[in-house]
């Protein structure tokens, strides 16, 4: 269990609350019509809150509920974790490389009405 | 541990003694995978888009169920005796010192992410590659009565009102708290300074929350997708005028969809309604010139649909699995089956439930809410 606490509390309790309190800012965000204009490489706000919200609620599932902080054993996990990223950026880099034009429109053979 | 000796382990179908070393003979993982491979190769023969083509094999595919039960219980009854007594260390680099279950679990894991990355990748790419039904609704570019081919985000409908939001809201609600109860089962189970029929009781009940939870989600994503719920007669204003909540299948968001119907895609309705049909369009630019008739637009929403029932499936899935582990391990712990000795059998599963969790994290806002 955890060997740590966060701002003086039990820090298992204190990712609850604080996942709790993201996800309603989700749901808020979807019930308010926000406006619909680009912001930075976000087609929406909308867009833009879902995916800054999602960014620290994945990483304190992962560190804290997962102990991927405060263990031992947490630096080993951790980069056992990240591996399939480094595979992913790695696909990615290469398709982009080597096929420009995959990255951006999707081949023929691949839209709706050739299967 | 004592002494590694295979003889104390004589059957391969359990139990084991834990004292004499881990035991190499089990068939359990051989008979579960022979039994998911004929589950999964009957099932893919039995539907055709979403019609059922060949209803003999749903026989199979039972079969297959009770191959993968017969394993899982094979697996139960050996694991039922675990104490903790003996728990393997990786000896290698880099994971050497750390339990081989807890790195198997991370690497088990790991091959779940690469699984779910491809799923989400299929969905961006689609999402971002086929234009959106809005953005050939409003730009004019389709007649009545033809279907035009589309990508129409299922989070379009089921943000359309808060009653569509909730059974998804409710249910990431419920997989943060079954999280949550999961960390306390091991907590419980870790606790050295209570006694053990405490332990027995606040260990089962945490272990048993989460199994209601999991199978609380697993009922409200049903009643998303095909049953639907009534709605009091004072709400039905907040919902279009209609007093029912549709299914998705309801609403004929399916896999199949090929003339898909949308009441935002529909000029006489948005007319009638009120809010009316965008000024800043073509296609009111179009309408108002005289060059276009307006009505109903038909989209052809197969990619959208399929993406979205594979993704949400597939993570259904993985909750379904993990109510079949809760319910053998809220069993073993009613029996008083956890100690600090063999807590790690919980942290073990909670990784995987937490993954469940995580996953949820990432198909929820961008499945469901956009």
């Amino acid at each position: 269990m955890a060997h740590y606490t966060i701002l003086g509390k039990d820090p298992y309790w204190m990712n609850f609350i604080g996942l709790m309190v993201l996800t309603l800012i989700e749901v808020v965000a979807v019930g308010f019509e926000l406006p619909e204009e680009r912001i930075f490489v976000f087609s929406n706000y909308t867009l833009m809150v879902l995916t800054v919200v999602a960014i620290p609620k994945f990483i304190m599932i992962a560190m804290i509920f997962m102990h991927l902080y405060g263990e031992k054993d947490s630096g080993i996990l951790t980069v056992t974790a990240l591996f399939p990223a480094f595979f992913i950026i790695i696909m990615i880099l290469f398709i982009g490389l080597t096929h420009p034009e995959a990255t951006t429109g999707l081949p023929a053979w691949c839209r709706p009405g050739t299967y | 541990m004592s002494v590694h000796d295979d003889h104390h382990h004589p059957s391969a179908w359990g139990p084991h003694d834990w004292s004499h070393g881990a035991p190499h003979n089990s068939w359990s993982p051989l008979i579960m995978s022979v039994g998911i491979g004929i589950f999964l190769f009957s099932l893919a023969g039995v539907y055709k888009w979403g019609e059922m083509v060949d209803a003999s094999s749903i026989a199979i595919v039972f079969a297959g169920l009770a191959v993968i039960m017969f394993g899982l219980s094979v697996f139960w009854r050996q694991d039922i005796t675990f104490d903790g007594a003996y728990e393997p260390k990786a000896t290698g680099t880099p994971f050497r010192g750390i339990d081989i279950r807890k790195v198997s679990v991370w690497i088990f894991l790991m091959s779940e992410m690469m699984v779910f990355t491809s799923l989400f990748s299929t969905y961006m790419r689609y999402r971002f590659g086929i234009e959106s039904c809005k953005s050939v609704f409003e730009s004019g570019d389709w007649v009545e009565g033809t279907s035009v081919t589309c990508f129409e985000p299922a989070g379009h409908l089921i943000s359309s009102s808060w009653f569509h939001i909730a059974p998804g809201a409710i249910n990431t609600f419920a997989l943060i708290v079954s999280s949550f109860t999961v960390v306390q089962a091991l907590r419980y189970a870790k606790k050295v300074d209570i006694d053990s029929d405490r332990r027995t009781k606040l260990v089962t009940r945490y272990l048993g929350a989460t199994t209601l939870l999991a199978i609380l989600f697993l009922t409200l994503k049903m009643i998303e997708w095909f049953i639907g719920f009534p709605l009091p007669e004072f709400l039905a204003e907040y919902n279009h005028g209609d007093d029912m909540i549709k299914s998705l299948y309801a609403e004929g968001y399916l896999i199949n969809a090929e003339s898909y119907q949308h009441h935002s895609y529909d000029t006489v309705y948005l007319a009638d309604h009120g809010h009316g049909l965008s000024h800043d369009t073509e296609l009111y630019a179009m309408m108002e010139a005289g060059n276009h008739s307006g009505g109903q637009m038909m989209a052809n929403i197969r990619v959208s649909a399929s993406t979205f029932y594979v993704t949400t499936g597939t993570h259904g899935v993985h909750v379904l699995g993990g109510i079949i582990g809760l319910m053998y391990m809220t069993f073993k712990a009613s029996r008083g089956g956890y100690t600090p000795e063999n807590a790690v059998s919980i942290e073990y599963f909670g990784l995987y439930w937490h993954f469940v969790d995580l996953i949820w994290v990432i198909v929820f806002p961008f499945f469901y809410l956009y």
